[in-house]
């Protein structure tokens, strides 16, 4: 990128709510279900409808305000955008316009080492629009109106964000409080969270900031990312050839990696915005919005810095560990235990128990692991019951059944012999099996004594404490 | 007070004839006239009403209509879909 | 004995609950006298005989099996066809919805199917309820059974001059700006707007949301007292609906304060109406209600606001009208844009055109404040204004309409003209209030004259009230013979 120009950003993000039915109807909210197979007069605007509005997205909106440090406004209305689409059956879109439900907010980002603080101008409640089935064998488009009326919040920041890097950071950031608050699924893939990404250039250290542009339908982590550094470069290469930036709409091609003009300011649209007739004012009550106030847990950044504050982890692993919700739930109730080092969890927790679900593609609360068991087995390595290779062995055992890890190493015979009587008797067989060996360390080849242990430890089947059986081995030789 | 009706028609998706455009306008501009006649007001721009508020809906599901049911009055559908002239934005 | 057709929900209950009378010889009279004066009074766009037949023929056998029915058990009634009706084709008179069959039925049908009422025919109206004479329906304009050479009033005419003709007791109709009681007066019969939120609008199909209510027409005012009893209440699928359970009032008028405000007595007027209506006051009077004067000053604006919010209202409410879910839909040839503007423009008639642009206007960028809010901002202030005039009357007594029924064709080229007749009744729309329609007398060209009593929110129990005193003084309202 260019050193001349400084990079604003700032980023509108859809979030669809996993609420049961949809915002403004009883129908199901559900993904991929047949076409047109969940929807009812209302959520396809047939005439005479009316909508009603879910209280669960009023308040999973409110908390997602409150999670972002928002001003909840409790006492609010829906308003109309009035455009046309075949996407939207109505043609218009019940959403909020000046009074949102949340407003001036922030959030914390992690971005490298620095934290980053981000504004947030706002976040309202509004409704989803249907997918449109482009298909190149035919002459038509098709409409699916199953979306129609999911719920979205937008979420609105402040064009504080200065990087690509940032951007992705920040989204990264929002998804895992959707997931850390239960209210959406949050799944790029499927839609639930798209992007569009305001970007404009100004040069270093002015304080005007220059004319942006809108990039719609940015809808992964990645594509955020390319998407700013290709507008970030056209706009440079036009203010390098003295041009000016004309304010537009982009639409993001992720598979081409470029971005294609889909209106100038002249064609903006004018969506008439007021408030909707058929719903009134609506009030959330100041105690039903501190009950959701407290129902707020701490929030990925928070438990970074917390961990590697507290408990001495390093900033990857904290930042590992937090950006899922399960598993640093599962860490966090493995460290109240209070029985073993955080440290030590953290590392099988990122470890052998990621790549265990890694290969299974599922989530620790899909598995039989429990953080009982998980402790309980780094106690045993601990206490030198078991060796860090035999409990790579009693991780996936764990991990598949509900059993508990003594169990497992008695099974399977995993323990250590930590025994030196019983161990003796292992160097002594060896000793007397390997006499050449034995030769050899006498006339000075010390070396050998290395190979002298493997032997011990084979015939141990593995289980020797290797400690104590590299101390017997050294103090029978110093006797022969 | 002129009317751009071109530009309004526009918005409203209407297509006015070029012959009735100047009565579209003669009659707009009357009923417009009307309401200049109003006294400014001020008052809560935002048009909030606690006196008047609604109740929430609970999060239940019902359930929903059949595809057949909702495609009836389509003008023309195909494969479960209603069907518009091929649209790329 | 009276035939059957002449008589009112009232009698015709009592008739059936004696068993003097089946439901099946009641609805067969309505559809008799449906085919005998539908052709000079043009009131209806269908008329459902077969179903009003069968349910007839249910009510019967309920009756038969010594079940209980509901209060409006075997009464044939007649539907304004803005109120959508399960598998029974909803058109708003709009060639946009000449074949829309709804998939649902209104709240209200669903009220009216458990009452037992039995629906005989689909009502004429000005296209989506934008009109005030009914001449705006694409496909006919119903005519005045008192004179067929003149409107019924709009835009439920065909409601109010199906049940002034006989056709059936009672109707439903919708009313934004007076489209209940304009026909009711017009055609000489009692009509009423609810308080808003009364009776839920769902499945009413939109005009202007925030002024929409459905509302019961009548020969006599104990008529519509039970079609209004049966069709009010919350819904909880209509967000703007209220809690509320009709209670009726025994009927006097002693002691009642009786508030003319002059605004609505003024030269736009007519003498012979003027005279009708305080002649009306006064026969309340005697009755024992006493008169005082009051000052409604915003009375100026309120047309003015009204065309602004109703327009901005339906500007929105009619956009779905796309031609892509249902409805008429125009060139699919070409592009999305030609299918928009052929579809909107092809099945819209002039009337909604006109709503539509003056409401795309008001909200448009730019004039959103001068326009839309100041007529929000007035709203507010003349609901004010209602209430101070409520500290000193209870009711207040109006004119319904300025003039009696005009001529068809009369006002057609005028749209002014054609609104400035709403100015009585728009005031009640935009303050959200109750307001009944009762005749009072006839002018000189032997036209009904319209008295409005408006009354605080959810007081129609004391406005029926005083519509019964005054329907007894006079010695009931008379019916035209056809």
């Amino acid at each position: 990128m260019n050193k001349k120009y400084e990079v604003v950003i700032g980023l509108e993000v859809h979030a669809e709510l996993n609420t049961k039915t949809k915002i403004f109807c009883s129908c199901e909210n559900r993904f991929g279900a047949g076409v047109n197979s969940l929807c009812c007069p209302v959520c396809m605007g047939l005439p005479g409808t009316l909508p009603t509005l879910n209280e669960k997205v009023v308040e999973s909106a409110i908390r997602m305000g409150q999670a972002l440090g928002c001003t909840i406004n409790g006492t609010t209305k829906q308003d109309r955008k009035n455009y046309f689409y075949p996407d939207l059956p109505k043609a218009y879109q019940i959403s909020q316009f000046d009074v949102p439900l949340c407003a001036n907010g922030k959030l914390d980002v992690l971005v490298g080492d620095e934290v980053k603080t981000v504004g947030i101008t706002r976040i309202h409640i509004e409704e989803d629009a249907g997918k449109l089935i482009h298909d190149d064998t035919m002459a038509d488009t098709l409409c699916d109106y199953n979306r129609c009326g999911v719920p979205l919040i937008e979420i609105v920041s402040e064009p504080d964000l200065r990087s690509a890097d940032e951007a992705k950071a920040y989204l990264e950031t929002i998804t895992t409080i959707l997931l850390y608050l239960g209210i959406s699924d949050a799944k790029m893939q499927e839609g639930n969270v798209r992007c569009d990404v305001n970007v404009s250039l100004r040069p270093v250290g002015a304080s005007e900031f220059g004319t942006r542009c809108e990039m719609k339908n940015v809808n992964s982590f990645g594509a955020v990312y390319r998407a700013i550094v290709y507008e970030a470069e056209r706009q440079a290469k036009i203010l390098d050839e003295g041009g000016v930036i004309e304010q537009q709409t982009r639409r993001w091609d992720d598979a081409k990696g470029v971005s294609v003009l889909m209106r100038t300011k002249e064609d903006a649209q004018d969506y008439r915005y007021f408030p909707d007739p058929d719903l009134l004012t609506f009030v959330v009550s100041d105690e039903r919005i501190a009950q959701l106030a407290a129902q707020c847990p701490e929030l990925p950044t928070a438990k970074t810095l917390r961990y590697m504050k507290d408990y001495g982890l390093n900033r990857d692993d904290a930042s590992l560990l937090s950006l899922n919700k399960v598993r640093a739930d599962f860490f966090d109730t493995c460290v109240k235990l209070g029985r073993c080092e955080p440290k030590f969890i953290s590392n099988w927790l990122i470890g052998d128990v990621a790549r265990i679900l890694n290969e299974k593609r599922c989530e620790v609360c899909d598995t039989a692991l429990t953080p009982e068991h998980l402790v309980e087995m780094i106690e045993l390595i601990q206490k030198g019951t078991i060796s860090n290779t035999a409990a790579k062995t009693v991780v996936e055992e764990i991990l598949n059944r509900d059993v508990s890890p003594a169990q497992v190493v008695q099974e399977k015979g995993l323990a250590q012999i930590n025994d030196s009587s019983a161990l003796e008797a292992v160097v002594e067989k060896v000793l007397a099996e390997n006499a050449k060996a034995v030769a050899d360390y006498k006339n000075g080849k010390t070396n050998v004594l290395g190979f002298l242990l493997g032997q011990c430890m084979r015939a141990s089947k593995g289980q020797a404490n290797p400690g104590t059986l590299k101390e017997l081995l050294a103090k029978q030789m110093e006797t022969l | 007070m002129e009317i751009d009706v071109r530009h309004i028609a526009k918005l409203a998706k209407l297509q006015i004839p070029e012959d009735k455009m100047a009565q579209f306008e003669r009659e707009l501009s009357d009923i417009v006239g009307m309401v200049e006649k109003l006294p400014a007001l001020t008052g809560d721009g935002a048009l909030l009403d606690e006196t008047n508020t609604m109740q929430l809906r609970e999060d239940v599901v019902k359930p929903s209509f059949p595809r057949e049911e909702m495609l009836k009055n389509a003008p023309q559908s195909a494969a479960g879909c209603f069907v518009v002239p091929k649209t790329v934005e | 004995m009276k035939e059957l057709y002449r008589l009112s929900a009232a009698e015709l209950s009592q008739l059936l609950r004696s068993k003097q009378v089946s439901a099946r010889e009641i609805a067969q009279a309505s559809l008799d006298r449906i085919a005998a004066v539908e052709p000079a009074v043009d009131a209806l766009l269908d008329v459902t005989g077969e179903q009003a037949l069968a349910a007839a023929d249910q009510v019967d056998k309920a009756l038969a099996a010594g079940e209980e029915v509901g209060a409006l058990a075997g009464i044939p009634l007649i539907v304004k066809d803005n109120i959508c009706t399960k598998h029974v084709k909803t058109t708003c008179a709009s060639r946009m919805l000449e074949n829309f069959v709804p998939p649902y039925n209104a709240t209200v049908m669903e009220k009216l199917e458990k009452a037992g009422a039995v629906m005989v025919g689909k009502a004429n109206m000005d296209e989506f309820a934008m009109g005030g004479s009914c001449e705006n329906s694409y496909f006919k304009p119903t005519k005045n059974p008192w004179d067929t050479t003149r409107v019924p009033g709009g835009s439920s005419g065909g409601s109010a001059a199906a049940v002034a003709a006989c056709e059936a007791p009672l109707a439903l109709g919708s009313d934004t700006g007076g489209s209940v009681r304009c026909p009711a007066s017009f055609c000489g019969i009692v009509g009423l707007k609810p308080t808003y939120g009364a009776v839920s609008r769902y499945g009413l199909v939109a005009f202007a949301s925030s002024l929409d209510q459905i509302g019961p027409f009548g020969r006599t005012v104990e008529d519509v007292e039970l079609l209004f009893s049966a069709i009010c209440g919350q819904d909880m699928r209509d967000a703007t609906s209220k809690p509320y359970a009709y209670q009726a009032k025994s009927a006097s008028v002693k002691g009642l304060k009786i508030g003319l405000p002059k605004e609505y007595y003024g030269p736009g007027i007519t003498a012979e109406v003027k005279e009708k209506v305080l002649a009306a006051v006064k026969t309340l009077q005697q009755q024992g209600a006493e008169v005082v004067e009051i000052s409604l000053p915003s009375t100026d604006y309120a047309l003015a606001a009204y065309y602004i919010i109703s327009s901005a209202e339906a500007s929105s409410n009619l956009a779905r009208y796309d031609g892509v879910k249902y409805g008429y839909s125009g060139r699919r040839d070409g592009s999305l844009e030609d299918l928009y503007l052929s579809t909107r423009s092809e099945g819209f008639g002039d009337e909604v055109k006109r709503r539509i642009m003056l409401g795309t206007y008001v909200l448009s960028s730019g004039y959103y404040d001068a326009y839309y809010k100041r007529a929000k901002l007035l709203q507010k202030m003349i609901g004010q204004e209602f209430a101070k005039a409520f500290t000193q009357c209870d009711i207040i007594a109006t004119p319904v309409n300025p003039t009696t029924a005009f001529r068809l064709g009369e006002r057609c080229n005028d749209p002014l003209q054609m609104y400035a007749s709403d100015v009585c009744t728009v005031t009640v729309n935009i303050a959200g209030l109750p307001g009944l329609s009762v005749p009072c007398g006839m002018d000189s060209a032997g036209l009904p004259v319209g008295l409005q009593l408006i009354g605080t929110k959810f007081s129609e129990n004391t406005l029926l009230a005083a519509g019964k005193v005054y329907q007894t003084a006079c010695g009931g309202f008379a019916v035209k013979e056809m």
